[in-house]
Parts: structure tokens; C-alpha cells; sequence
């Protein structure tokens, strides 16, 4: 691009981030530490028992979360990374699947299988400690999280040098000297970033505490929603949300500089696994990851039973009918087909949003390391600016001037945007890297018009990254809870809103059905994914 | 283990790629300090032949021995066999000093050793100055000299080089033949070299050994192979013309090839191109059966406008025998 094009196509994409998301925020907490009397005001604020408490929490969930996610997480990384076995492709690309799962779908897998009345803590009733408070929400992150390592770890394994690994050995060097001087960092590498990663989201997380435990659970992210809107105390609220971003910047600029060490070095042979064989060591890993498979199957697969054949009276596919019944409407305020089509607007609206914005920037940073580096500090902020903060600021700042109530899906669709963008941008980085100028300037030296040569040369080679790009934001915004639940009003409420609300009313079959309804969206953006040969990075 | 017995006995090996057979039952055998080039088209071989030796793939049958001793079934690391690739896998976050004493740190050589070791392996390979560097810091042909440093400072009992000249650039690839061929002499190392590039394997080897399809022919010193090729494959391999004969096919070095007019007697043939070989004129033509023809010619002499049509006529040729 030139740079008076590049500035046009650009500039739009940047503002749009800067005033929906960084200007919002920065207001937000200009307004509350001026509301709440300045720095002493501030500290008094977050210093405040239940504030410290919610801090605290945050840190406890994040750091067990971390720790377990990471010693379950590692081997069956490094078993996926290294050895070659039956289904690994797909199982790996499985592993996505509970990282696209609505949070609330998870809450009620947990529920299903050690709540009350659950399939496993009513057979085993020493399990239902799992059903509730931190052991449930612990479990809840594990099942979101235990993934992510999983991936980083494997993608860590497949960075490291294959030649290096042989000539280590050639050289005299023992499996374990390979471990050390090779392979066993990038894949601590990738673990670290899982757990980084698994710490965020666990110290941000909002639905597992709110729904697992209660108030005394409350993570900072659960305790600033409820102190806007419970308790009616934005300025506080502002302020605990200024705390979090403080004291989560430091596991989130680190967690920016180790993704980047975990690219695969230029030029080197492509990777292979190997066998099992009779490794005893990979046989021992094999087994722990098909108990960390069956853990995760076993979660989506409660969903889907008590859709079929709910807790107490109804019979099978009860639940479904009690979802599409007046009673629900009338409950929820919108009907079911109400809800789907709410959360399918949104999720297209924001993917449409999120893979254009992807593409003009991931497109104007090729081959530009220095560009890339700023745009991209930019870029991931919305994994500093949690959920709860940007749906918080936007709120405060936009919805007053979009007339109120009527229009608050746009802020809906807009959060939701922002937040899948990271994760499409990340799709869309690896092939848009893999451009070389050659086949474009071949097309212009044949007479085609820039923009031409675009269309028939670039585009055709990012078309997967595209559709993966897509995929991927489409089923984050399937899910998306946090931020939906803090701004949408009952007449644009989306599945997982009422997923959230149908227990307040005693629809815990209808909930069912719900989650169900959208666990199988889920599954089947997962089988777009897999089955149309994309990979997807996290 | 006598003195007469080979220092490496390779018998019967055989390999396979998810069940296609990528060796057939190769053997040869190797004296000490002897310098073995194997020669073959991608694909033929070679680098599963590598491998194989190394430890870092499994044969489906065969036996190695080494100095005396049975290593078919011994691990890697344990089998004293230093392995070269195309890329130099140099470990990047180490300097140039870093990486030759990786070795024999390993081994727990006493410090002052490890010194004297590597000191003299840099002035082997001419790598003074670039101690501290790392390879980032290095050319390709720099970071190739780096490795087979390190290779040589694990005392190796074998050395095996696959293909580590093929991303040289032409001029400094001459220069690091020499090198290498003085540096792993001067060391006494048994080696063997794998790679396409026929004039490379000839100049290097005490013996050359031709592979295609898996199976080693014909293996003996440089010049006795070109003059004596054996087989059709091996012929066109080295560069030769193969043409039918009464007696069977013949060989027929493109400079012992001429051409005359169609009427004349000789083997009928198309001129394609005709051009510049450094100071000779170089010919292709096309014969009736399809297959090409190469002709080089002394640059004075006149030659045929492509689309003519020419008899081909040799005065010299070679005999060949064995599998087509």
C-alpha cells in the first residue's frame, strides 16, 4: 500500500479501537477517580474490605487456575506437540472447542455433573465439592483453560529445531540433554504463555463466580459489575476497574513478549512427530491426556444429556419445549426464537466488524516488524481491558449519546468486536505473514491495477485465514457473556443472558435446553473449522 | 578387531517410509580415515542411508558395525557418529566458541582441555575472530565451517556430511571443499558424503559409490567409476550419452559426440538449442526415440541451426552392463 492509502484504510480501523475502546476507558477512570476525590479516594476504594476481598479472590482463582492448568497442561501438551498418534489432528483441534464454549455452557456442565443432582456427584457424592464455590469455579477455569496450555505447550514443542534435537544427539547428547538444550524451553515457553494467559482469564473471570459461588467468590471483574450495577457505586467501581488494569499490566505485557518467542525460526525443516512406540514415558503421557479428553468430552456431554433428559419431572425433551414456551417468553421478556436471532445478530455484526478491521490491519503491518510491534500493543489491549471495564466504559460514554435504551445492541455488537478482535487478528497474522510481493507485482507487471492484483492474488491465499478469522470471532461472540449481560436490555437478550437469568426464575430445564441450544452452535462452528482443514491459533 | 577388518561394515541394510522401501539391502564397508562420497538423484536414498547410521531412523533389516563393534541397535547418542545437515543447526542464542565446546563440555573434558580443543579446530577452520559471534552474525559458508567444527571437537568416530554444500553459493563452495577435505584429514576422521552434485563427489571422494532407488552400485575410486559407470541410470547420471549398440548400450561423453550431415551415416537427431558452455559450444538435440542428446564442442568449430536435422557420431565409447 502506499502511504496515503495505507493512512486512509488504516486510520478508520485505529480510530474505531481508539474511541470504542481506549477513550471510553480512559474517561471511565478520569471520571471515577474525580468522583471518588482523587488518590486517596482511590485507595480508600480499593482498599475497602469487600473490594480487597475481590482482589484477593481474583488473585487465588488466577493462581490456582494457572498452577493446575499448567501441571495438567504441560505433559498433555507435550504429547500432542511431539508424538504421532491415531486422531491427533483432530483431537487437537477438538481442544479448541472448550475455548469457544459459552463461559455460562461451562458453568452448567459443572452443575450437571457435581451440582445437585448432577450425573457424577449423585453416583459419587464425595465429587459434589466440585459442584460449588472455589473447587467449582476452579474446575469451570480448568475446563476453559486446561486447553489453552495444552496448545501453547504443542506449539512451543513444534517450534523447536528438528535438526538441532538430532545433532544434539549426533554430538552425544542424552534424550534429556535434548530436553534441556532444545526442546524443553520453547515448550516451557508455551506453557508459561498458556498460563499467563489462563491467569488473566481466571483472575477476569465473571460467570463461574457469579453463578458457582456468590458474592463471596466475586473476582475484581464480578465485584466492578456488581458495584455498578447492585450496588450503584460507579465511581468505585471505576475505580477497582483502574486497580485491575494496574495490576494485570505486568502479567499482560509478558504474556505479549513470550507469544512472540513461540514463532517457529525461518527456514528450518518442517516439523514431524514421532511415534509412540513403546516409549513408556509417551505411553504414560497418552494416558493423562485421554483422561484430560474424556474430562473435557464429559462436560459438553452433560450439557447435552440434561438437554435430553432434564432434572426432575418433563421427561425427554421436555426442556426443549419449556425453552420454546410462552411461560419462558413471558419469564425472559423475549422468546426463544428472540434470543437465538439476538445472539446470531450480534455475533455476525461483530464478526463482520472484527474480520474487516483484521484484515486492514493485519494487511498494513506485513513486512513491517517495527509497525507491527506498535500496532500490536494496540491491538491486544482488549486482553487488559477486560469484559466487564469495556463494556463499564462503554456504557459511560457512548450510550448517552446513542439515545439510551433503543440502541444499546450497537454497543453490544461494538464490545463484542473488540473483544474477538485479538483472536481473529491472530488467525489472520500467519497467513497474511506468508504473503510474498512476488505473484502481486507478477499481476501488475501484466497490466493489473493495484487493487486488482489484491483481489486476484493476495486475497485468494488469505481466503482461509479469512474464514477462520470469521469462525473463530463468530463463535466468541456466540459466547460472549460478560459484556452482553452488563449492556443488553431483557428485549435484546441473547442466549447466554438468559442462560444466566433462567435460574433466578426456576428454569433450570429450560436453562438446560438453552445451553444445549448453544453448545451445539458452538460444535458446529468448531465443525466448519476442523473439517474444512483450518488451523487455528490461539 | 584386526587390523585388516573394515573400521565400518554396513551389511544388508534396508529401510522403508510407511511401508515403502526407501533402501534395499545396501552394503559396503568403509577403512579408517577413508572419505566414502555416495552419489545419487533426490530421492534415491541417501539421507534415510544417514540416518540409518546415525541411529536417528530404525532399519527394517541389516547390520551396522563400527570400529569392531555392533551399534545397529544402539541409541543416538551413545553410537559416536557426528551428523551434518544441509542446514548448520547451530544453536543461536550461543557464540561461535559456545557451540564447538558444546561437545566436549558434554563429555567432562577439564576445562583446559575443552580451551586447547576448540582453539585448534577454529584455526583448523579458519574461524579466528569469529570466537565470540553468534550465527546470526556469520555467513552460510561460516556457520557450515562452525559445524563441522563441532562436529570434529566430539571426537567422532564417523563423520557423516548429508548434502552441507547444497545451499553454498557457487564461489564459496569450492573454497569450503578444500577446507573441509584438508580439516577432516587433518583429523583422520572416516567420512561419508552424500550429495547430487556429481563434480563435488568426485573431487572429495577417495571412493565414490553411485545409489538410485535405494540400491548402491557400483563403488570404487572417482576415476574408475566415471570411465566404467556399469549401468544405463548410473551413465546418464554422470553425465554421459546412452545410445543402443549391436553389442548393448554404450556410453558416450558429450565431448566424444559429433554431428554431421543427415545424409551421412550416424543416429538421426534434431538440433533444439544450441549456446555457450564456457568455451565450448554446447548442443542438444533430439533423437528419434524421443530421449535428448548433449554435445559439447570446441568453441572454433561451426555448429547446426536449431531444427536441423543431423546424424550423431562417436568415435569413443563405454560399455555398459548390468540393470538398465
Amino acid at each position: 500500500m502506499r502511504p496515503g492509502r495505507d493512512a486512509l484504510a488504516v486510520g478508520p480501523a485505529i480510530a474505531f479501537i481508539v474511541l470504542f475502546s481506549l477513550v471510553p476507558v480512559a474517561l471511565l477512570f478520569a471520571t471515577s477517580l474525580a468522583d471518588s476525590g482523587g488518590l486517596p479516594g482511590f485507595y480508600a476504594a480499593v482498599g475497602s474490605p469487600l473490594n480487597a476481598r475481590s482482589i484477593g479472590n481474583s488473585l487465588v482463582q488466577g493462581g490456582l487456575s494457572a498452577s493446575i492448568a499448567v501441571a495438567v497442561g504441560y505433559p498433555v501438551g507435550v504429547f500432542f506437540g511431539r508424538y504421532d498418534w491415531p486422531g491427533r489432528s483432530v483431537l487437537r483441534s477438538f481442544l479448541l472447542v472448550p475455548f469457544l464454549l459459552p463461559s455460562l455452557v461451562v458453568v452448567f456442565g459443572i452443575l450437571d455433573l457435581f451440582g445437585p443432582s448432577g450425573l457424577v456427584s449423585s453416583t459419587v457424592p464425595a465429587l459434589s465439592f466440585l459442584g460449588g464455590g472455589l473447587p467449582g469455579i476452579i474446575a469451570a477455569n480448568l475446563v476453559f483453560n486446561v486447553p489453552v496450555v495444552v496448545l501453547f505447550t504443542a506449539t512451543g514443542s513444534e517450534s523447536a529445531s528438528p535438526e538441532l534435537e538430532e545433532t544434539v544427539a549426533t554430538l552425544g547428547g542424552s534424550p534429556r540433554r535434548a530436553y534441556r538444550d532444545v526442546w524443553g524451553p520453547p515448550t516451557l515457553v508455551g506453557a508459561s504463555v498458556g498460563g499467563l494467559l489462563t491467569f488473566l482469564f481466571s483472575a477476569l473471570s465473571f460467570a463461574p463466580p457469579l453463578l458457582l459461588c456468590g458474592p463471596r467468590c466475586y473476582t475484581a471483574e464480578a465485584q466492578v459489575w456488581s458495584l455498578d450495577q447492585n450496588l450503584l457505586q460507579p465511581a468505585v467501581a471505576g475505580d477497582l476497574a483502574l486497580a485491575m488494569v494496574l495490576l494485570f499490566l505486568g502479567p499482560t505485557i509478558l504474556y505479549l513478549l513470550l507469544v512472540r518467542r513461540l514463532r517457529a525460526t525461518p527456514g528450518q525443516r518442517s516439523y514431524r512427530a514421532r511415534p509412540i512406540g513403546h516409549r513408556p514415558v509417551a505411553l504414560a503421557l497418552g494416558v493423562l491426556s485421554a483422561l484430560v479428553l474424556v474430562a473435557e468430552f464429559g462436560v459438553m456431554a452433560a450439557v447435552l444429556v440434561r438437554t435430553a433428559v432434564p432434572v426432575g419431572s418433563g421427561g425427554f425433551g421436555s426442556a426443549w419445549a419449556a425453552l420454546f414456551s410462552a411461560r419462558t417468553t413471558a419469564q425472559i421478556g423475549v422468546s426463544a426464537g428472540g434470543m437465538a436471532a439476538n445472539t446470531l445478530l450480534f455475533a455476525v455484526g461483530a464478526t463482520a466488524i472484527a474480520v474487516l478491521l483484521g484484515i486492514v490491519l493485519g494487511y498494513a503491518v506485513v513486512g513491517r516488524p517495527g509497525r507491527a510491534y506498535g500496532l500490536g500493543l494496540v491491538l491486544f489491549l482488549p486482553l487488559l481491558i477486560s469484559p466487564v471495564l469495556l463494556a463499564f466504559s462503554l456504557a459511560s460514554s457512548w450510550r448517552p449519546l446513542l439515545g439510551g435504551e433503543p440502541n444499546v445492541w450497537i454497543l453490544v455488537i461494538v464490545s463484542q468486536a473488540i473483544l474477538a478482535m485479538p483472536f481473529a487478528l491472530q488467525s489472520l497474522q500467519i497467513p497474511l505473514s506468508g504473503l510474498s510481493r512476488g505473484p502481486r507485482e507478477a499481476a501488475q507487471t501484466l497490466g493489473a491495477s493495484p487493487w486488482q492484483a489484491f483481489l486476484e492474488t493476495d486475497l485468494p491465499r488469505v481466503r482461509n485465514g479469512v474464514a477462520t478469522a470469521g469462525l473463530f470471532a463468530f463463535a466468541l461472540g456466540l459466547g460472549e457473556f460478560t459484556a452482553t449481560y452488563f449492556l443488553v436490555t431483557p428485549r435484546y437478550a441473547t442466549l447466554t443472558v438468559a442462560l444466566a437469568r433462567l435460574p433466578d426464575v426456576r428454569g433450570y430445564a429450560v436453562a438446560d435446553a438453552a445451553a444445549g441450544l448453544l453448545l451445539l452452535l458452538s460444535l458446529a462452528v468448531f465443525a466448519a473449522l476442523a473439517f474444512g482443514g483450518r488451523r487455528v491459533e490461539l | 578387531m584386526s587390523s585388516s577388518d573394515p573400521w565400518l561394515e554396513v551389511r544388508g541394510l534396508s529401510a522403508a517410509w510407511e511401508r515403502t522401501p526407501v533402501l534395499r539391502s545396501v552394503s559396503f564397508s568403509l577403512a579408517a580415515g577413508e572419505f566414502l562420497v555416495l552419489l545419487g538423484p533426490n530421492g534415491s536414498g541417501k539421507t534415510t542411508l544417514l540416518r540409518c547410521l546415525a541411529g536417528l531412523e530404525r532399519p527394517t533389516a541389516g547390520s551396522i558395525r563400527l570400529g569392531g563393534e555392533e551399534i545397529t541397535d544402539r541409541p543416538t547418542f551413545r553410537r559416536g557418529i557426528g551428523l551434518m545437515f544441509q542446514d548448520p543447526a547451530l544453536f543461536v542464542n550461543r557464540s561461535v566458541y559456545e557451540n564447538i565446546a558444546y561437545a566436549p563440555l558434554l563429555q567432562r573434558r577439564p576445562r583446559a582441555e575443552v580451551a586447547e580443543e576448540v582453539g585448534s579446530l577454529i584455526d583448523l577452520l579458519r574461524l579466528s575472530g569469529f570466537e565470540d559471534r553468534r550465527p546470526d552474525q556469520l555467513s552460510g559458508g561460516e556457520r557450515q565451517r562452525v559445524a563441522l567444527a563441532r562436529s570434529l571437537a566430539a571426537r567422532p568416530r564417523l563423520v557423516l556430511l548429508d548434502e552441507p554444500f547444497a545451499s553454498i553459493d557457487v564461489e564459496v563452495k569450492a573454497e569450503l571443499h578444500a577446507e573441509f577435505r584438508r580439516a577432516l584429514r587433518a583429523r583422520g576422521a572416516a567420512v561419508i558424503h552424500v550429495t547430487h552434485d556429481r563434480e563435488e563427489g568426485m573431487f572429495l571422494g577417495d571412493r565414490v559409490g553411485l545409489l538410485f532407488d535405494g540400491s548402491l552400485e557400483t563403488v570404487g575410486p572417482p576415476r574408475s567409476v566415471y570411465a566404467n559407470p556399469g549401468t544405463e541410470r548410473a551413465a546418464r547420471f554422470l553425465g554421459y550419452n546412452v545410445f543402443p549398440s549391436p553389442s548393448g548400450p554404450v556410453a558416450v561423453h558429450p565431448t566424444e559426440l559429433r554431428w554431421g550431415p543427415f545424409e551421412g551415416p550416424g543416429t538421426v537427431a534434431t538440433v533444439l538449442s544450441v549456446g555457450a558452455s564456457g568455451r565450448e559450444n554446447r548442443i542438444v538435440a533430439r533423437r528419434e526415440d524421443g530421449s535428448q542428446a548433449e554435445l559439447l564442442r570446441p568453441g572454433g568449430e561451426a555448429v547446426p541451426a536449431p531444427g536441423v536435422r543431423v546424424r550423431l557420431l562417436w568415435d569413443a565409447s563405454v560399455a555398459l552392463t548390468g540393470p538398465a
